[in-house]
């Protein structure tokens, strides 16, 4: 599933304010004192100097377009700009576009840009920009992972004139703003793009957008380094700072082992340091001379998703005995050391949409979980102590990702998870097989759970998780297999509707379907 | 003189270079026998991929002809030099190599250098000495020999960062940064250098020759240093292939414990990513090191010692 | 030869004979599961119900080391058993077939000598994909290139023996040569190198569990424990320490065995 930014927290504030503060964002959020560099809090920021932060994991492609990668977007952020920005509240606010309209049947918008941008290769931005990136993302030679399902039902770009991009869609997609305002889709120079669109996967200086820093250059493995754009002129309205990044130079490491980052923060090799392992966070607040950032990430939750298409999980009374049996308040207070929040929602609190009237609504009982599956015919015991039915035993089928694709601790948390349901006399089967085996078994719905975060500051994320139109072999994101008539009715409506109150609505009516027995909110997700 | 010497010559480039045809077909051989798709693989864990998007990578890799077309047109593009694409980081696997062959370089150079150097310490200064001595001597190999590196490296890495941050945690950037990594790779190599050397020195400082050098007035440690280490250091030289090959290996295990780029992480990453081409050429890469390496010193051997030119 | 002291090859001794008891009984030293987790009692000190601690959802880690010697002893012993096995017959195939036979094996032996060990092995788990089984034939597959050359050389100069060649002159079939007198002198050494290989197997295995290869949590596997107790070293030193200590205490035990009877048997077929 789609590959998500470590959680923990520290360093980053969230990667729109990332960019309001033009690449600042990297200090402001994160060691304050550490090294008394620039932009320490307490003082006035000051032009010039260089930061280095440690980051865990290393894009696989660097292009934007294509990659799904968090870390992708994360750094690109500092490279390219969007049509429009989100505020502290949520708002749209205008950067790149002046001002906007939306159709009311909200299957075109039409964007005004902005005067006087241009790229750092010196090429001016402006509607035929807009148009050949957003053409280039839907183009399916591009391979995009990500940024094509942002644009959703697209149909096209039209240049109305210079300054003025009509988009267009064959469906009304109210979702569109917001994925207007990530990275993802962001804006590469038109020259670039005829020249290098093949190269930008690797990264370097081909990567050229019109954001307040360059990609000057990467080594794999080690560090890719970053040099102000002089010209930038044009940050998001409502920004902390204006003008051109107070940062020379930002480079950025990579150093996946949790330990070895704490260490090089600690010791002062780097200044920030993403995704905190929550083993470590103790220490780090006992350290004067660190500072630590915490922050919610909107979007799904890691959530379990049930396989409701296939035995066992084609009872509903066996999903729900699964959903009670677990005791996800310990679990997850052990593997996390109190850090994170167990979820209640298949939602992240921190998302516009959350229901929380879910809270506390499905608590841990181990016995009625019992009764559950007694009701439910698995009430054969054999010589391991797992539940049977009609001589076969009751197992789980939840394959682990392998290494590189594992993060925070999601394999602990999985072992706690197993150990609870053996309790209950449920085999959770945990192979761990190569990527290209799990995907087939996962998206080929072989598999009973699936597991994934998802980080997204739209509530539209639920029909991804749970529309049967979004079918896990067909590019699609539903693990549950399943057919709702009531969930894609109202997933498809609040796409479609401009009315918060009415979205919100559907929202949390899908949350409580999700939460009766197709999905089990773990925790939440955490930078 | 010349004739036989070139004859030689000839016949070893040959053999090295019949050993990396092997190496070719071997890793071509266990490509063929993966399971799973390689488009699935290419595309990573989070796709959103159509069915038409996978049939486009299928065809640019050339994964729709017949086994032996591809094992031929592979086979021609090695002659070239070009060992393909990463599946998984969509870069040349001669470039992701070149970019990571410095760290590793340097980091087994580094060993090598520190093992070399503890190992001929320890056994001048503990050779034909008193049993507590070579108690000790024998003791450390031993432990040396038996850690696992990733063991040792967690306990350095503890000692001597964490607690008493006499070296930075990460990086390849600079001196300071490569001192445990190198020590970690450099124990167990160590630990048999060192073994051998003292017996061979054990054994030169019984010959005649040393007797007479002391007779001549030079101190115990100057004819132990000077002379006996010497002959002491020929059976040495045939340990170059394992010695290579503990080096590249380790690099592995202690690249991951430190979080070092290089050879041994990227190998890691092809690995468990089942990244082929990549696998393949490092296999090659590995092959290429040690034939390059033991020829070289088997030609060395040839030009030193006349009596192996004969065969 | 050096002695190591007779205390001293007495007591790893008996240090392999209680690491054999703890793989193949691990009820006689623990009755405490290895698995069962108990979150509440999450990354405990040593002391207490738990002498070891507890590892990061609560399990004993002594009950876990204990246990873990099984699998960790047991893939190893797997490994240099395959090696052995599939190395005698290749070498004894090549030696007694000749001609093309010899030539095709060796070249592959050359091939595969010419590759680190570890990176055949990762070869393999390419291929096979990771996991306890695959780990042991990843190692073994090693391993048999160096086993098959040893026991061709040996086999040869059996052949080439004196009384061989009698056997053949008095119209002995070959089978029969190869079981009477090939193998029971090829089988000496190659006994004994399987003996000091053995620790080199139990750090192949715990190396490729630590990379994430091998054994997968929560069964209880010392590489694997290392490498999931690392993450805690700051706070819970001993999640790491005591299996890592364990390893290092088996290959010392297993080598310093290892070599004494290597000694032992040098001493015999060169008196």
């Amino acid at each position: 599933m789609r590959r998500r930014r470590a959680t923990a927290e520290s360093s980053l504030l969230s990667r729109r304010a990332a960019a309001l503060v033009c690449g600042l964002a990297f200090v402001l959020s994160a060691c304050g004192g550490a090294n008394a560099g620039p932009g320490t809090t307490a003082s006035a920021p000051v032009s010039g100097g260089e930061l280095t932060v440690a980051v865990d994991s290393e894009p696989v492609s660097f292009d934007v377009h294509v990659s799904p990668q968090d870390i992708t977007g994360e750094i690109l952020r500092h490279v390219v700009d969007s049509l429009v920005s989100v505020d502290a509240d949520g708002r749209f606010t205008p950067w790149l576009a002046s001002s906007w309209d939306v159709a009311p049947d909200l299957k075109s918008y039409t964007f005004h840009l902005r005067d006087g941008v241009k790229f750092t290769d010196g090429t001016p931005f402006d509607a035929a920009a807009v148009k050949a990136n957003f053409d280039r993302i839907a183009n399916p030679a591009t391979k995009s992972q990500l940024a094509a399902s942002l644009l959703g039902p697209y149909a096209g770009t039209e240049v109305v004139d210079p300054r003025t991009a009509k988009v267009s869609f064959t469906a009304p997609f109210a979702p569109f703003l917001q994925g207007a305002s990530t990275p993802y889709l962001g804006f590469y120079s038109p020259k670039t793009l005829a020249d290098n669109a093949d190269k930008l996967g690797g990264g370097g200086a081909v990567e050229v957008g019109t954001g307040p820093f360059t990609f000057t250059e990467y080594t794999k493995g080690q560090n890719l380094v970053l040099t102000r754009n002089a010209d930038y002129n044009w940050a998001p309205t409502g920004a902390a700072h204006t003008g051109a990044a107070y940062l020379d130079k930002l480079t950025v490491r990579f150093l996946s082992e949790d330990s070895v980052r704490v260490g090089a923060l600690t010791s002062g090799q780097v200044q920030v340091a993403r995704a905190i392992s929550p083993v470590d966070v103790k220490n780090l607040e006992a350290d004067q001379s660190v500072g630590l950032l915490k922050n919610d990430v909107p979007g799904g939750n890691y959530n379990i998703y049930l396989n409701a298409s296939k035995a066992p999980f084609d009872d509903p009374l066996v999903r729900k005995a699964i959903q009670r049996g677990i005791d996800l308040d310990q679990a997850v207070k052990t593997v996390y050391f109190g850090q994170y929040k167990r979820a209640w929602s298949p939602l992240s609190p921190s998302t516009t949409g959350y229901d929380a009237t879910l809270e506390n609504s499905w608590p841990h009982d181990a016995a009625e979980a019992a009764k559950l599956l007694d009701q439910a015919g698995w009430t054969g015991k054999d010589a391991d102590g797992y539940r049977t039915k009609n001589g076969a035993r009751l197992v789980v089928k939840w394959p682990v990702m392998p290494p590189p694709y594992l993060r925070e601790q999601r394999d602990v948390l999985g072992q706690a998870i197993q150990a609870d349901l053996k309790k209950l006399g449920v085999e959770v089967v945990r192979d761990q097989p190569d990527i290209g085996t799990y995907i087939k078994q996962v998206y080929g719905g072989q598999t009973d759970f699936t597991d994934y975060s998802w980080n997204r500051f739209e509530p539209d994320v639920l029909w991804l998780f749970f529309n049967s139109a979004s079918q896990p072999g067909k590019g699609g994101q539903n693990a549950t297999f399943t057919q709702d008539a009531e969930l894609d009715q109202l997933t498809e409506s609040a796409r479609g509707s401009a009315d918060p109150a009415a979205r919100a609505g559907a929202y949390a009516k899908v949350q409580r379907r999700a939460t009766v027995d197709l999905a089990l909110g773990t925790r939440s997700t955490r930078r | 003189m010349i004739r036989p010497l070139l004859r030689g010559a000839a016949h070893r480039v040959l053999a090295a270079l019949a050993v990396l045809l092997g190496a070719a077909g071997l890793a071509f051989a266990a490509l063929q026998l993966i399971p799973g798709d390689p488009v699935a693989i290419i595309l990573g864990p989070a796709t959103q991929a159509s069915a038409q998007v996978q049939a486009a990578i299928r065809a640019e890799y050339g994964l729709d002809r017949p086994v032996l077309g591809q094992f031929l047109h592979y086979l021609g593009r090695l002659a070239t030099g070009d060992l393909g694409r990463s599946y998984q980081l969509q870069r040349q696997v001669v470039d992701l190599i070149g970019d990571q062959l410095g760290p590793t370089a340097e980091l087994a150079l580094a060993a090598l250098v520190l093992a070399v150097a503890i190992s001929v310490g320890s056994a001048i200064a503990t050779a034909g000495r008193r049993r507590g001595l070579k108690a000790v001597a024998s003791g450390w190999e031993l432990l040396a020999v038996s850690s696992p590196p990733f063991w040792v490296g967690i306990l350095l890495l503890t000692v001597f960062s964490f607690t008493l941050r006499w070296f930075p945690v990460s990086g390849a950037e600079d001196f300071s940064a490569l001192v445990l990594p190198a020590l970690t790779l450099a124990l167990p190599v160590a630990g048999v250098l060192s073994q051998v050397l003292r017996e061979g020195l054990e054994a030169a400082l019984a010959e005649p020759f040393a007797v007479t050098a002391r007779a001549r007035g030079l101190s115990r440690t100057a004819v132990r240093a000077r002379h006996a280490l010497r002959h002491a250091a020929v059976p040495l030289v045939t340990l170059t292939g394992w010695l290579t090959g503990s080096l590249l290996g380790g690099a592995v295990l202690v690249e991951t414990v430190f979080g070092r780029p290089g050879i041994g992480a990227l190998t890691l990453q092809a690995v468990t990513n089942k990244d082929m081409p990549l696998v393949i050429g490092l296999v090659l890469l590995s092959a290429l090191v040690f034939v390059v390496i033991s020829t070289l010193v088997d030609l060395l051997y040839l030009v030193v010692d006349p009596r192996l030119r004969t065969r | 030869m050096r002695r190591t002291p007779r205390a001293a090859v007495v007591l790893c001794g008996l240090i392999v004979v209680v690491l054999a008891l703890a793989a193949v009984a691990p009820g006689l030293f623990t009755s405490v599961s290895p698995i069962e987790a108990d979150p509440v009692n999450a990354l405990r000190p040593p002391g207490g119900g738990h002498w070891l601690g507890t590892d990061e959802l609560g399990r004993d880690v002594f009950s876990r080391v204990v246990h873990g010697a099984r699998s960790s002893l047991s893939v190893g012993l797997g490994a240099i058993l395959v090696a052995v096995t599939a190395g005698a017959l290749l070498g004894i195939a090549a030696a007694l077939g000749g001609g093309v036979a010899d030539t095709v094996l060796m070249r592959l032996a050359d091939v595969l000598l010419s590759l680190p060990e570890l990176m055949i092995a990762l070869l393999v788990i390419a291929v096979l994909g990771p996991g306890t089984g695959n780990t042991m034939i990843a190692i073994a597959v090693s391993l048999v290139p160096g086993y098959a050359r040893m026991v061709r050389a040996e086999a040869l100069v059996v052949r080439r023996s004196g009384y061989v060649e009698a056997a053949v002159g008095l119209g002995l079939p070959r089978p029969v040569l190869i079981a009477r007198h090939v193998l029971p002198n090829a089988l000496g050494p190659l006994l004994v190198l399987a003996t000091v290989g053995f620790g080199t197997a139990i750090i192949a295995v715990s190396g490729l569990s630590f990379l994430g290869l091998g054994a997968r949590p929560p069964a209880p596997e010392w590489g694997t424990m290392l490498s999931s107790g690392r993450k805690f070293l700051a706070v819970a030193w001993w999640t790491a320490v005591f299996p890592g200590a364990a390893i290092t205490l088996a290959v010392v035990s297993v080598n310093v065995v290892g070599r004494r009877l290597q000694a032992a048997f040098t001493k015999r077929t060169s008196a």
